[in-house]
């Protein structure tokens, strides 16, 4: 039985009520941060260890010079091919059973290496206790088969679960009905994230939101190439070393003996 | 003491070589700890991954310090490469790989010698440099900690490799080399084989220091 899930935030839904932020924090025992105003309601200013999602309000100005609010309910994505994932050390960050990343905290050693390997800047640390922190897709209820918190909070029905194939579906019947630049975000890289996203405008228009995100090749050439380098680099040594031993044999002092006055007699 | 060995290092020359030999092989395996899942167990050692984190980032200090040593104290001999003998020398790979009729003499470090001691200097560094900014990344943007991250990978590549290859030519590929680490001194026919162009340098300067002449004299 597969029991992939993935959610769906279908941003033309989304009233930018912030329920399902406060639910978030309701339901994880995350302490609301203080903050300073800086001209939007989108509050705090960025995810944080304790705001593991986060409505950012956005202004744009359409082609008729017509002013739009954007929403947009970020936080991780739950890649399939997560790089937080492929860069901890301990593994700390981990696949569930129903494709989410989750975290265990015991396991995190704050080494802080998921932080900039994130596409979408996701993971933060939690100073006073040295561990990483980020949604886990509220993983502990869907083992209770249970939705996501932010999901039952949610009061239009912007932010739903369900198994891959039917919110796939899902998706692509509502980017068909709103027309125009509406498009399904998250299907088409890091080999698909249990987060999808109806988007109304065009990926590139919504801040902090990566066009093309991938698994930085950076990430890549060190975990698939400088890695199994560094065993067989070693190995070739270790091997080459026995055969010029067994073969050319070691480099002998002609003279063996030192005798008195450090010359030979 | 056996009379007629001939002194090789000095106290300080040893104790830094030591210093930065267990630092970096401290290093290497906290290091790979970190690296391959399957050794994070190393960690249980010192009592889970953090700690061994944190001793593989206070390591890397104590290593940088000696770095610093080992390369005030050597880079003239080790550093620097004489011409025309040491290319001679790596046309004939050292004469390690195939009989050589007539090797060039070479002085205190040979040019292998002095391609490891190139090797970790430089990328001791890299080490060193790269290990502080992942250590305190902030300030630092997602690209520069992404080649940080590459970096400190390639120099153990590196470092781990050349590691073996010193392991192997100072214990069973060149016998008669561990003393020079341990008391500093050793034979006149070790010399003469490895370092022959240092021993008539030492001869010629009045430098060389046999044990049980002058005030070696018991
Ligand atoms: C168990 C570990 C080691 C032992 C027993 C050892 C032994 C030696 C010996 C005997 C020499 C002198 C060889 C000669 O003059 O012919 C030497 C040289 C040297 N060692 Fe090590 N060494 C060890 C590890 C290391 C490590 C880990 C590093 C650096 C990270 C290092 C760096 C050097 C350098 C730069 C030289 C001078 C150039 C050279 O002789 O290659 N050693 N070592
Ligand atoms: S969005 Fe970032 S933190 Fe979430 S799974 Fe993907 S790589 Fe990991
Ligand atoms: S900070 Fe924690 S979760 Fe992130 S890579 Fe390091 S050990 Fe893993
Ligand atoms: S899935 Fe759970 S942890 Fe993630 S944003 Fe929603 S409520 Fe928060």
């Amino acid at each position: 039985m597969n029991k992939q899930l993935i959610k769906l935030i279908d941003l033309s839904r989304c009233t930018a009520c912030r329920g399902c932020q406060v639910a978030c924090k309701q339901w994880n025992e995350q302490p609301a941060s203080i903050t300073h105003n800086f001209g939007s309601y989108q509050n705090p200013p960025d995810l944080e260890w304790n705001t593991w999602t986060l409505i950012r309000f956005q202004e744009i100005e359409d082609a008729a010079g017509k002013v739009k609010w954007l929403f947009r309910k970020d936080g991780c994505m739950h890649c399939t091919d997560a790089a937080c994932v492929r860069v901890c050390p301990t593994e700390a960050l981990y696949h569930t059973e129903f494709g989410n990343v989750a975290i265990n905290t015991d396991k995190c050693i704050g080494c802080k290496a998921c932080i900039p390997a994130c596409p979408f800047g996701v993971p933060k640390l939690n100073p006073a206790t040295n561990r990483i922190s980020k949604c886990d897709l509220c993983y502990t209820r869907l083992q209770a088969n249970q939705p996501p918190a932010c999901v039952l909070s949610c009061p239009t029905g912007a932010i739903t679960i369900g198994d891959v194939d039917t919110m796939l579906a899902k998706a692509q019947k509502r980017v068909k009905e709103l027309g125009g630049d509406a498009n399904v975000y998250g299907d088409k890289f890091v080999d698909g994230t249990h987060v999808l996203y109806v988007l109304t405008e065009k990926p590139e228009v919504y801040e902090h939101l990566p066009a093309a995100p991938k698994v930085a090749d950076s990430i890549l050439v060190w975990k698939d190439v400088l890695k199994p380098a560094g065993l067989i680099a070693a190995g070739a040594v270790v091997a080459g070393a026995f055969l010029h031993y067994i073969t050319h044999g070691p480099k002998t002092p002609e003279e063996e003996s030192t005798c008195e006055g450090g010359k030979n007699s | 003491m056996k009379k007629g060995m001939i002194k090789a290092t000095g106290p300080f020359e040893r104790v830094v070589h030591w210093c930065v030999a267990l630092s970096c092989l401290f290093l290497c395996i906290t290091g790979m700890a970190m690296m391959y899942h399957s050794l994070n167990v190393i960690g249980t050692l010192v009592g889970g991954m953090e700690n061994l984190k944190v001793l593989h980032n206070y390591c890397g200090i104590f290593f940088a310090v000696s770095l610093f040593f080992t390369i005030l104290m050597w880079w003239r001999e080790a550093g620097l490469f004489s011409f025309p003998e040491d290319m001679q020398w790596i046309m004939a790979a050292g004469g390690y790989l195939w009989k050589v009729e007539k090797m060039p003499e070479v002085g205190k470090y040979n040019p292998g010698q002095k391609m490891f001691f190139l090797a970790v200097a430089i990328f001791g560094i890299v080490m060193v440099a790269t290990g502080l900014i992942i250590w305190f990344p902030d300030g630092y943007t997602v690209d520069t900690l992404r080649l940080m991250y590459i970096l400190h990978a390639l120099g153990f590549v590196v470092i781990f490799a050349f590691f073996f290859v010193h392991l192997y030519l100072v214990t069973i590929g060149a016998p008669g080399s561990a003393p020079a680490m341990f008391t500093g001194w050793v034979t006149r026919g070790w010399l003469k084989t490895q370092h022959p162009k240092w021993l008539k340098e030492m001869e010629k300067d009045g430098t060389l220091i046999v044990y049980g002449e002058g005030k070696y004299r018991k």
